[in-house]
């Protein structure tokens, strides 16, 4: 078996709309993932991220590129991939007439596995996600959260080498939400491969070792939270109240952004002391904090933006 | 070696369609609802012309099994649309075939117990031959292998669920009203009788009133209906899981 969970080699995808122009979702991604890992795809909404995984576990044929999971070519294997992968679609829902309980081991024995194993992975990916307490009533009866908690309990009991999760704490509260992470982690420690996307940032910096930021198709960039900030121009974050009409006092210290009346610096720990004490003599207020990934985020796709 | 004849998976199907069978007994009320327009015409029937309530009832069986169509129509569309649970499972080792066959038995199996009951009835009123089972089960199987997949083909080409409504009415209407399923051939003018011998629904009706001694037709009638439905249900059907595995993967 290939080291390599999943390896993708410049990989394109166009949809060709019927009147309306062609759109290039994917403009040559190429990324790798070691078995074990747990990877997040960070991008605005249309970035590709979900073409990207829909390609990666079957879904969808992309118009050029290699793709492998675990050494087998999704494109002209998929039969051989697809009892490696398990996929919590983007916005999937249960079977509504269906109890959780039912749900996750109807979808086990679908996968081939025998009866005790398919019950007693339910049982336990049922108490993971904290769903005993409503595992026996219809998923339709169920909270939106609590729908969810069975979409991804349904997956993760699958324990498949290679998991895709499209946004798979949309919709939960911060328990729940740390209750899938906690799965995941433990999942990962066993040996599987996790690739999820995500809106929260904060989830993407807790539970990935690597990540890469995706937009309009492009890797924009790859590597740690704590890279991703670094890239910005430093890893603290002074902010300075009313030091928006001051901004030119500042400039010499690094990236300055605007927000309102404030003005926030980027810079890295040795260039704290004198910003301080410039906004001291200016009788200004100022703050001192970690940089986060949602900066480093905004300031990545931003100048991708700028750029083009 | 079946399960990977011409290069068909089938492993989990009958699981995939226990799950549905499950689904539909938890929307049981579904199940008995689907009986009220057979029901309403067979006692439109029975108080109006009574000499042709066995006509009616194995209309009803045949209406009753092309409904099952209509019904994986919905479901189809309903898990893919609304709920993305296609991608859950064909993201598994569960194959597209099997995905199919599993919606389509399922909703045989669930929705059978009021055509279990109508049959009840037909027998009590005008026992069937060995040899009128026979047709009528063939009959039957065959409805349910076009409709299905005329029902799985359509739930795939359409994005949003009340854009597929009307479809799935316009082919009721169409292949389950209209021609002579719960009527005999004899109202219908002889220009027609070919067209209908043709459709399936109508040409199962002919087919199972004609071996049941209620309607007698031509032996190349019966030869021309029974061909088209056996070409019919078997082209179908294989077209059915060949679209599922198209289907299974957007290009």
């Amino acid at each position: 078996m290939s080291p390599e969970a999943l390896r993708a080699v410049d990989v394109r995808k166009v949809y060709h709309g019927r009147g309306s122009p062609d759109v290039e979702a994917l403009r040559g991604v190429s990324l790798a993932l070691r078995r074990g890992e747990r990877i997040a795809l960070l991008g605005r909404n249309g970035a590709g991220k979900t073409t990207f995984l829909r390609i990666a576990s079957t879904l969808l044929i992309p118009t050029s590129g290699q793709i492998e999971v675990f050494g087998h070519d999704v494109v002209s294997t998929p039969e051989a991939v697809r009892p490696l992968i398990a996929v919590v679609p983007q916005e999937g829902k249960p079977f509504f007439h269906l109890t959780p309980r039912e749900q996750v081991y109807c979808y086990l024995r679908a996968r081939g596995l025998p009866r005790e194993d398919a019950k007693s992975r339910t049982e336990a990916a049922l108490e993971k996600m904290g769903l005993e307490d409503v595992a026996d009533r219809l998923s339709v009866t169920l909270s939106g959260g609590q729908k969810q908690r069975a979409m991804v309990a349904t997956v993760l009991a699958t324990e498949a080498p290679l998991l895709f999760l499209d946004e798979p704490t949309i919709g939960l509260d911060p328990f729940a939400r740390r209750a899938v992470w906690d799965v995941l982690r433990d999942l990962t420690r066993k040996g599987c491969t996790v690739l999820l996307t995500t809106h929260y940032l904060d989830e993407a910096e807790a539970l990935s070792e690597r990540l890469y930021i995706v937009e309009e198709g492009r890797i924009l960039f790859e590597g740690t939270a704590e890279g991703a900030k670094r890239q910005i121009g430093g890893t603290l974050r002074i902010s300075i109240e009313n030091g928006g009409n001051h901004r030119e006092r500042f400039a010499s210290f690094g990236q300055g952004v605007a927000e309102g009346n404030s003005l926030h610096i980027i810079t890295e720990p040795g260039r704290v002391h004198e910003i301080m004490d410039v906004a001291l003599r200016e009788h200004l207020s100022a703050t001192v904090g970690p940089v986060s990934l949602e900066e480093a985020f905004l300031t990545i796709v931003g100048r991708s933006i700028d750029a083009e | 070696m079946i399960k990977m004849a011409f290069g068909l998976r089938w492993a989990g199907t009958g699981v995939f369609l226990a799950t549905e069978i499950r689904v539909q007994f938890h929307e049981w009320l579904a199940i008995v609802t689907g009986t009220l327009t057979p029901g309403a015409l067979l006692i439109f029937v029975a108080v109006l012309a009574p000499d042709l309530i066995a006509v009616t009832l194995i209309g009803s069986l045949v209406y009753s099994m092309f409904l099952i169509g209509q019904r994986v129509l919905n479901e189809a569309a309903y898990i893919r649309i609304d709920h993305k649970l296609n991608e859950l499972y064909h993201a598994s080792p569960l194959s597209p075939e099997a995905y199919f066959v599993g919606i389509a038995g399922g909703m045989l199996v669930a929705y059978l117990p009021p055509s279990l009951f109508v049959l009840v009835i037909l027998e009590l009123l005008h026992p069937l031959t060995l040899v009128a089972w026979l047709v009528l089960a063939s009959c039957l199987l065959a409805v349910w292998a076009v409709s299905s997949t005329i029902g799985y083909v359509v739930s795939t080409l359409f994005k949003d669920m009340k854009t597929i409504w009307p479809y799935s009415a316009l082919l009721t209407n169409l292949f389950g009203i209209v021609p002579p399923v719960f009527y005999p051939i004899r109202f219908v003018p002889i220009e027609w009788r070919s067209v209908v011998l043709l459709l399936p629904t109508s040409g199962a009706a002919v087919l199972v009133n004609n071996a049941a001694g209620l309607e007698a037709i031509g032996g190349n009638e019966a030869f021309l209906a029974a061909t088209a439905l056996a070409v019919e249900a078997v082209a179908l059907f294989v077209f059915g899981i060949y679209w599922a595995r198209r289907m299974a993967r957007e290009r």
